[in-house]
């Protein structure tokens, strides 16, 4: 066999080896990204939508519906999370539905924060901003919400602002409206909740 | 029967090679075995776990309550007869083992170990104490109660603020956004099967190439026996001497355990909506200190919608720097010869009081992780944090230079040839 016709055959051979591996290891890519579970939306997982009622998150009235009579005046906070009122679903399937409502003198409120607000009241995401704990603490001093966590620290009369510690955004706003003297949603959140990789987002992301 | 097994299996050429393997005599050399002894105890008592644990977050009846499994397995466990004894002998070697290998890496450091030949298990051994610390991590979310939760939770947004490959980095190892039905199996899995397996295997590398290489001779055996390896063989003396000092750490962590009950999970109850205020272990507590005090609005936008921010830099980007310093070290700090004897610390006056300043960086950070209960500003702790780690490089390098005086070119462990 001449030296020529040899390498020749080397060459097929490798490269035949080497598409097989390249196959091989992009078909991987499947698999390997299916191990990103696919999100299940359920109606338990929905995110809150127009008409939500909302019912408390624990405590002994857990599951039962908030009405603007069970809100103290000027906090604390209550946790809750929405319940469609046509099926009876309570959200509570993902943490991220869950919600502070806060009942606030309207005479304090930002002009941003009052559109929003119902009677008073505001809605905001519980999730913080900055590592995905729950806005759990009240600081009855100021009136302002804490994060156990790292003590990020926001205001409630101006848009959930951040007003101390390291939170990057403020926490996301759920419009609320009155209805038969309860607090209901009036649209989705104004921006994402949680822990976001990417910049602030400018415009909201209202699922009406 | 020796002669049967050898003529089969060349046992002395085993023993030759391997067991009559001198060790220098140190005490400081003892750190590495210990944590190998905490590794050991991690898989005996690890096994004892799986045998009782239910790996799943599903509410199930345990004793009239509904409760997630994996918090009711705990329960059980700690119900079982030194059940809770051995759960807690578990958490405190996975503590004891993160500060043996840590303390061991300051050991090679400051003696200047790392060099040539030794950059590789330099390099395994950074691999190792960095899989630990994950490996420990993956273990916080495992017993579902109210703390174990949360804690995880700043682990999974952590993660997830990693730019552009965050989420999907973070849903991969906690099963989607923590936490789901798929978390605890996944994290299970990681914690019990896959991390362990590379922990071996990295353990056993590190083990072969220090074996082939050598340990590093204590500066004294340059002047008592020039050119030669001094120590006591591996079996017996060392042998004897690991079995005692493992005989020990065992008597000292079931004491610990045995009488302080690590995690306490009844008290701290299953899940809740609120989050309760938590604070991680010591060896998380720096990072922790780091991203209470790092302004929020600290925001550097990056193409495409992506940004770092402050949960990045104070969560991967720090504790990231300090690994790739770390990466990059044996290769910066180079020499042609073999490093056969320890460097004096007191000989490398630069490096020992960066090693010393790392060391008040770390205090100084995880001081700021108290900063509520102490009341301290942010301004505060960044002053404490810099001046603190400056002013112990700068007088720690000056003592030494003049106490010692500068090492001069050539000499502290340079004589030997190449």
């Amino acid at each position: 066999m001449s030296k020529k016709t040899d390498t020749t055959r080397r060459a097929i051979v490798g490269a035949t080896v080497g598409v097989g591996l390249g196959l091989g290891a992009i078909s991987m890519l499947v698999p390997i990204g299916a191990l990103k579970p696919k999100k299940e939306v359920t109606p338990e997982t929905e995110p809150p939508k127009k008409g939500d009622v909302f019912v408390f998150a624990e405590g002994d009235k857990k599951g039962d519906e908030i009405s603007f009579a069970d809100l103290p005046k000027e906090g604390p906070a209550v946790l809750a999370f929405p319940k469609d009122p046509k099926t009876g679903v309570i959200k509570n399937g993902e943490r991220n539905n869950m919600v502070l409502l806060i009942r606030l003198d309207p005479g304090e409120l930002s002009p941003e924060t009052a559109e929003y607000a119902a009677d008073g009241t505001v809605a905001y995401s519980a999730i913080c901003t900055h590592l995905g704990c729950t806005v759990s603490e009240w600081l009855p001093d100021k009136g302002d919400l804490m994060c156990p966590c790292h003590k990020g620290i926001y205001d409630p009369r101006q848009g959930a602002k951040v007003v101390g510690g390291p939170p990057p955004r403020p926490l996301p706003a759920l419009p609320l409206q009155v209805q038969d003297d309860k607090p209901v949603c009036a649209g989705g959140f104004t921006s994402p909740v949680g822990v976001v990789a990417g910049l602030e987002p400018q415009g909201g992301s209202c699922a009406v | 029967m020796y002669r049967w097994l050898d003529e089969r299996l060349s046992l002395s050429r085993f023993n030759k090679k391997f067991l009559r393997k001198a060790f220098p005599v140190h005490h400081s050399f003892f750190l590495g075995e210990i944590t190998m002894f905490a590794f050991i105890t991690l898989v005996l008592t690890g096994i004892f776990l799986t045998f009782n644990y239910e790996p799943s977050s599903r509410l199930i009846k345990y004793m009239g309550r509904e409760l997630p499994a994996a918090y009711a397995s705990i329960l059980y466990i700690d119900s079982l007869p030194f059940g809770a004894v051995l759960r807690s002998v578990h958490h405190w070697s996975a503590n004891v083992m993160i500060a043996a290998a840590f303390l061991h890496m300051l050991r090679i450091l400051i003696s200047g170990a790392y060099k040539k030949p030794r950059e590789l298990n330099w390099l395994l051994g950074l691999a190792l104490l960095g899989l630990s610390v994950v490996t420990a991590f993956t273990g916080y979310s495992l017993p579902f109660d109210a703390f174990s939760v949360t804690a995880t939770q700043i682990g999974y947004g952590i993660g997830a603020s990693m730019p552009y490959i965050g989420e999907w980095v973070s849903q991969l190892i906690f099963g989607g956004e923590y936490p789901t039905l798929h978390s605890i199996p996944r994290v299970y899995s990681l914690h019990v099967l896959w991390f362990p397996l590379l922990l071996m295997a990295l353990i056993g590398a590190h083990m072969l190439i220090m074996i082939k290489q050598k340990h590093t001779q204590p500066a004294y055996a340059e002047k008592v026996a020039p050119g030669k390896i001094l120590g006591v063989p591996m079996m017996p003396q060392q042998g004897y001497m690991m079995g005692v000092l493992f005989l020990l750490y065992l008597a000292v962590v079931f004491f610990i355990g045995g009488s302080y009950i690590a995690h306490p999970v009844e008290a701290f109850g299953p899940p809740t909506a609120s989050t309760p205020a938590v604070k991680p272990d010591w060896y998380f507590l720096w990072i922790y200190g780091i991203l209470q005090i790092i302004p929020g609005d600290l925001k550097i936008p990056l193409p495409f919608g992506a940004a770092i921010n402050s949960e990045f830099i104070g969560g991967v980007l720090v504790p990231g720097l300090l690994g790739i310093a770390a990466v990059l070290l044996p290769f910066l700090d180079t020499r042609k010869t073999k490093q056969r004897y320890l460097e004096l610390p007191t000989r490398h006056p630069v490096r020992t009081s960066v090693t010393f300043a790392l060391i008040a960086f770390l205090l100084t950070t995880s001081l700021a992780g108290w900063k509520q209960e102490f009341g301290f500003s942010n301004l505060q702790l960044w002053t404490i944090i810099i001046v603190g780690t400056l002013a112990t490089y700068l007088t720690s390098y000056l003592i030494i230079v003049s106490y010692w005086g500068k090492a001069p070119k050539g000499e502290a462990g340079e004589l030997e040839e190449a």
